[in-house]
């Protein structure tokens, strides 16, 4: 007995830095539906837009691509799938940024791990990396 | 959606006020960069930014600032950011960069 509304929702968004602030209204969208509160939607916000940035400067061999995000939703969470077209050189091995050695890079995934409930860095069938975000509309369980 | 950048130079006080209303992300981090680099080749002091307009910023947005107080340590400078909003608080408690610039109001 499965009585969970599953709703899928996917996008196709060119390999480009100015789009990063239309994910970002569309998730507003998405997660504003679903009741999450303002707080859960900017941490998903800034979650998103971290992928996202990713996706753009580390597939961005080919700029003429699109990356694709999937936004799978239910009752209880939602689920967001960022997968990027490079070379996947994300590791699931990211360290605690050291900020006495001040590095303006590597904040990123530290950043979703930190905002979202569960975070997974999964290879693209050989072509890039796909980041698989949780966030639960209430409290963590 | 975009970043609008206010800078002004307090020569009495020898300190940069910039002013950010907007958003900071991959798109708008560049044009924020290269006002940072053009206001320390004019004078490399400590920098206050006003924060109360930012809606939005990310690790691309702290990497810029990141760099830039590197630049500001070489003379024992620093950033300094005023009226923070919530969100960004938070990203900057995370980060552990709230130890790292003077986080004021």
């Amino acid at each position: 007995m499965n009585k969970k509304n599953k709703d899928l929702i996917k996008l196709s968004v060119p390999n480009k830095p100015e789009y990063v602030s239309v994910i970002r209204l569309t998730v507003t969208g998405i997660a504003n539906r679903m009741g999450f509160d303002v707080e859960k939607i900017e941490d998903i916000k800034v979650a998103i837009s971290e992928a996202c940035t990713n996706a753009i400067t580390h597939g961005i061999c080919q700029e003429e691509e699109n990356f694709y995000i999937d936004f799978s939703s239910d009752e209880e969470k939602l689920v967001i799938s960022v997968y990027d077209n490079g070379k996947g050189c994300l590791s699931n091995n990211i360290k605690t940024p050291n900020l006495g050695e001040l590095n303006e890079g590597g904040l990123g995934v530290f950043i979703i791990k930190s905002l979202m409930d569960d975070v997974e860095i999964l290879p693209n069938n050989g072509k890039g990396t796909v980041i698989k975000m949780t966030k639960y509309v209430g409290d963590d369980m | 959606m975009s970043l609008m950048i206010n800078k002004s130079y307090d020569e009495a006080n020898k300190v940069w006020n910039i002013k950010l209303d907007g958003e900071v992300d991959i798109y708008t981090a560049g044009s924020l960069k290269d006002a940072f680099m053009k206001m320390l080749e004019e004078n490399k002091e400590n920098i206050k930014i006003d924060a109360e307009k930012l809606d939005y910023i990310d690790s691309t947005g702290l990497g810029v600032l990141i760099g830039v107080l590197k630049k500001l340590r070489e003379e024992e400078k620093n950033i300094i950011i005023l009226n923070i909003k919530p969100s960004i608080k938070k990203l900057l408690n995370i980060t552990g960069l709230d130890k790292i610039f003077v986080v004021e109001g």
